[in-house]
């Protein structure tokens, strides 16, 4: 286990609403006739950080980075293996059923299928009643039922779409309706699993939109999941960029695209269409394929598909370090733009 | 307030009713599953007016005496055929018409067939009922919660699978006797493992869905989520596999009766009519033909329609 | 560069295609009449949101439309030839010949239980006078590379050894495997070929089947959404395989996405498609320099620009129209901030604005 001190981030006073120690996630696999364990595959190995109150935290990363099952394991819906999941004085990733049922009204999901997310055999006013039933929001049918209606039009739809079913709407109206689910208990953090993934580009932006007026207006909190890195750049105050189950850099919005420490995250920036055929690029390409979680190479994960990995970055894994309020993994610090190593960190 | 609900909550009986004309549009496209229905619709009204149609005191058999049935014979269509059935048994051909003839015991066959379709469809009725909700009970819950129980109820159902039904109801009716009960409680017993496999297989696909996970992270419980949400997403398998029970239940209730597990030898029931005829097969053939054929249009007649809804079920899952 | 390569006579033209689907809900309306051109060696990207029928395009030219579309006017014609008139017979000869396509998932496309060996070497074993060609080119030259039957192609020449033995066809089908997958730039093409497709990731399959695709040397190869399910830094790869391939290969790609910034990347031209017609086509730095179309515009407004972000994105008004009642005239006249009384009227045809610049709106 880490030091955690050098994880939190806790300037400009901002309260953290959810702080992540040593968050690992872990899925044996087993094999044989007597169903041994044989190994693990270690989607989420060790991550660290906190959001505050009011910002948008952005996670970017690949398949195979861990951040999809990030998102449950922070919710319990998977299994945590260790570490601490801190909100609102609870640990989530230990809580106790009660304490569980607390939780889940304040923090809530948005997935990234609006075709599956909802129960096809349930109109939207069932949908939302439940929701609002589970938690005990309301007393009875109708205050339900008015508190359904405020909630469609606070999402941009109409009350003739409460008693219709969800396969009468669209992709974005879908998501609509899972973001009304949402705030239908109240919550006050929300965590998006790339919730405009399949939608198209129009629709994606009234969406984005939508999402961006409720955290103002509702004062939440995000959690935004995507591997589309234009959109987590438009929706986040700050990123974290994951890489086969750990955080290898986390910063601000703009030093991550413009000024990055990692050599992955540059990588991937510089791997970004980008809708302006003159814009000027690099081209580096990374080689080799997104690797497994079940593999994990020793020593740095990124070392063998690193352009700068040295003997050093074999052996052992460098921490995640702050550089100017800039959190990196790696030992040495790098330009970029030249592709010289200027810098090299000291060790712990 | 209220006439605001009151609007849209026309919205939602029409949005039902929207889905139900398309369900019918898929019934109606397809010929031989609509004539399955009318068919199986006829025999059920049949059966609820069976005792307003026939009068029930004709199934009592004329003349029993006692332990020995005296025969009153009486002949298909034409008159003069003459049968010697022994000594001080009264042959003769009689006035009367009928339409399908008679049974052994003299009566007219077509109201027997017509007393024996409530009877057939009350047993497979309460049969395919208390194995399917059985079933399907055990299997989602052992579908939805896996692990030791999952195996457990598989091993089980395994072991049910293997039970011959023939031996079990013959085992049954040898120690409890020959009752209506020990028949169904010998059918239900072999008829209810494949619901419970089918039911799993639903449930453990459907338990991954997005909406599933969806709903934990709203903090239902399981409880909740089995019974209100992947059971009832699961069900269509299961109706259509009832309404195929139905007509093979029939069959093998029949056949049971045929081979003598019947509580009395003259009640009217198609497998029991159809025993009755089995010895004359080739001097009175229609006292089993009959039978036999109504047993197999039921039969058919149910199937169709259970192949038609799995049809009309399947695309509309694609919606 | 680009506009040297659109030359004066298209490879493929598509004339006011209209292609209807009968279905339960009413007849869809999914080509609109559909007019585009593909000039020789060039990228088309054919770009559009889900729904506007850029994919039932991509099927209707290689013929693999379903049983309830029907073509009721228009014409498709490649390399001189006639499509639409072409019986099922003729389809799929020229789909063998002339015309390959990649789709989104390459496991569909792949069988599972075959080797990419085997897969790879059917689709040379299909084409004797290839290997012929290929083993006269070997015997006059001492090697054989694909490159070699590809400049043959395109040159029109055609020595073939009509005597060419089995044994010999095999073995040059073999080496002509491992040539192409090394223009793929698969590593260690001669493991990959012994590999089965589950074995291979995302990546690689894609690249394999590429690879297939090419060993028809087809004259127009279509790309549909063949980055979408992939990983940032793998489509990365792809595209740029595509780029070094696009001299190498000597045939037209018309690229199906709904990424404009995909399109930016590797296309030469952009086709945008909205509700079954084409709205506006143009060099690709035109486009996104100057974009007439009003859904154009709002299109780009709408995509997150990290060069040059804003506070809220655009999006556009109402939703994509429904094709079984799709609006009068110009399909995109409701959403339209400068629609106008002759709009709903009919439809408006594509015109050129500027040098190699179309737009089919009123506004122009």
């Amino acid at each position: 286990m880490k030091s955690p001190a050098t994880y939190t981030e806790s300037e400009l006073g901002n309260e953290e609403l959810l702080t992540v120690k040593g968050f690992k996630v872990w899925f044996p696999i087993k094999s044989g006739v007597f169903q041994r364990t044989i190994g693990h595959v270690k989607a989420v190995d060790g991550v660290s950080f906190a959001v505050k109150k009011g910002e948008t935290l952005g996670v970017v990363g690949e398949s195979g980075s861990g951040k999809t099952t990030l998102a449950r394991g922070i919710l319990r819906l998977v299994k945590p293996t260790s570490g601490e999941v801190l909100f609102e004085g609870i640990n989530v990733a230990k809580a106790s059923r009660k304490e569980i049922k607390l939780v889940r009204r304040k923090m809530q999901i948005i997935f990234q299928d609006p075709y599956a997310s909802l129960d096809p055999r349930q109109t939207i006013s069932s949908t939302l009643y439940e929701a609002m039933k589970i938690h005990g929001i309301v007393q009875n049918k109708p205050e339900a039922t008015k508190k359904a209606l405020e909630l469609l039009e606070k999402v941009g739809l109409s009350q003739e779409h409460l008693y219709r079913f969800p396969h009468e709407f669209s992709g974005g109206q879908r998501q609509r309706i899972s973001v009304a689910r949402a705030l239908a208990v109240n919550p006050a953090f929300l965590v998006l699993d790339e919730p405009t993934s399949f939608l198209d580009v129009s629709v994606q932006a009234s969406v984005l939109n939508l999402m961006k007026d409720l955290q103002k207006d509702l004062g939440l909190t995000y959690l935004f999941i995507t591997h589309n890195l234009a959109v987590v750049h438009h929706m986040s105050d700050r990123i974290a960029v994951m890489y086969l189950g750990k955080i290898v850099e986390l910063a601000d919005k703009d030093s991550i695209y413009h000024d990055p420490k990692h050599p992955y995250t540059f990588q991937l920036m510089s791997a970004i269409p980008l809708p302006d055929p003159e814009a000027k690029k690099k081209e580096v390409l990374l080689e080799g394929d997104v690797p497994s979680p079940v593999d994990i190479p020793p020593g740095c994960r990124f070392h063998p598909r690193c352009q700068y990995a040295t003997e050093k970055c074999k052996k052992a894994e460098p921490k995640l370090a702050k550089i100017n309020g800039h959190l990196a993994a790696c030992y040495y610090e790098i330009d970029f733009s030249t592709g010289k190593v200027i810098g090299e960190k000291a060790d712990e | 307030m209220q006439s605001r609900e009151e609007k849209v909550r026309k919205g939602e009986w029409e949005a039902r009713i929207a889905d139900l004309k398309y369900t019918l549009h898929l019934f109606r496209k397809n010929p031989l599953v609509m004539i399955g229905t009318i068919i199986t619709l006829f025999f059920v009204a049949l059966a609820l007016l069976s005792n307003i149609i026939v009068d029930p005191n004709l199934a009592y058999a004329s003349g029993y005496e006692g332990g020995m049935y005296r025969f009153d014979r009486k002949y298909m269509w034409s008159a003069g055929h003459i049968i010697n059935w022994g000594p001080g048994i009264s042959i003769y051909s009689g006035p009367e018409f009928f339409y399908l003839g008679t049974d052994g015991w003299g009566r007219d066959l077509l109201a027997m067939i017509i007393l024996s379709i409530p009877v057939d469809l009350y047993n497979a009725v309460v049969i395919v009922s208390i194995a399917a909700v059985f079933g399907t009970l055990i299997g989602a819950i052992a579908g939805y919660v896996g692990g030791i129980f999952d195996e457990a109820i598989l091993r089980i159902t395994d072991i049910f699978f293997a039970f011959p039904g023939l031996v079990l109801a013959l085992v049954f009716a040898a120690m409890f006797g020959r009752t209506m009960e020990t028949l169904q409680l010998a059918i239900v017993l072999v008829w209810w493992p494949p619901y419970v496999r089918l039911i799993r297989g639903q449930i453990l696909s459907e338990k991954e869905k997005p909406y599933v996970e969806a709903l934990r992270a709203l903090g239902a419980s399981h409880i909740r989520i089995l019974f209100r949400h992947v059971l009832l997403n699961s069900i269509f398998p299961i109706l259509v596999q009832i309404t195929m029970d139905l007509g093979g239940v029939i069959l093998t209730f029949s056949a049971l009766m045929f081979l003598g597990f019947s509580p009395s030898p003259s009640m009217p029931e198609l497998g029991n009519l159809a025993a009755d005829g089995y010895g004359h097969i080739f001097d009175a053939p229609w006292v089993m033909i009959f039978p036999g054929l109504v047993m197999l249009v039921i039969s058919l007649a149910f199937n169709l329609v259970g192949d038609g809804l799995r049809d009309v079920l399947d695309p509309r899952l694609r919606r | 560069m680009a506009e040297k390569r659109a030359e004066s006579q298209p490879v493929l033209e598509i004339r006011n295609l209209k292609v209807n689907f009968s279905t339960y809900k009413g007849i869809v309306k999914a080509l609109n009449g559909v007019d585009l051109k593909l000039y020789s060696r060039e990228v088309l990207a054919l770009v559009g949101e889900s729904g506007c029928g850029k994919s039932v395009t991509a099927q209707t030219l290689i013929g693999l439309l379903p049983e309830n579309a029907s073509i009721l006017e228009g014409e498709m014609i490649l390399n001189g030839k006639n499509l639409t008139k072409k019986s099922k017979e003729e389809m799929r000869m020229l789909r063998a010949q002339a015309i390959a396509i990649v789709f989104q998932d390459p496991m569909t496309f792949l069988n599972p239980v075959l080797t990419i060996e085997t897969q790879l070497e059917e689709v040379f074993m299909l084409q004797k006078n290839l290997l012929r060609e290929a083993v006269a080119i070997q015997k006059a030259e001492g090697d054989v590379k694909f490159a070699d039957l590809i400049k043959a192609k395109s040159a029109g020449s055609s020595q073939t050894d009509k005597g060419a033995s089995k044994k010999e066809t095999k073995k040059v089908a073999k080496k002509l495997s491992i040539d192409l997958l090394r223009m793929v730039k698969l590593p260690d093409p001669k493991r990959i070929l012994k590999q089965y497709p589950f074995e291979l990731s995302g990546g690689m399959r894609q690249r394999a089947m590429i690879a297939m695709a090419f060993a028809r040397r087809p004259s127009l190869f279509i790309a549909d959404e063949i980055t979408t399910a992939l990983d940032v830094t793998i489509q990365a790869q792809i595209l740029h395989l595509l780029k070094g391939l696009r001299d190498r290969i000597d045939a037209s790609t018309l690229m199906i996405t709904h990424d404009l910034s995909v399109a930016a990347e590797v296309a030469d031209r952009i086709a945008v498609m909205y509700g079954g017609n084409i709205v506006e086509t143009a060099l690709t730095r035109a486009l996104f320099r100057k974009p007439f179309h009003p859904y154009t515009q709002m299109l780009l407004r709408a995509i997150p620009n990290i060069l040059n972000p804003v506070e809220r994105l655009e999006s556009i008004p109402g939703t994509v129209p429904e094709m079984i009642n799709p609006p009068p005239g110009c399909r995109f006249h409701p959403r339209c901030p400068h629609a106008m009384e002759i709009c709903k009227g009919e439809r408006p045809k594509l015109l050129e604005v500027e040098k190699k610049h179309e737009v089919a709106c009123y506004l122009y």
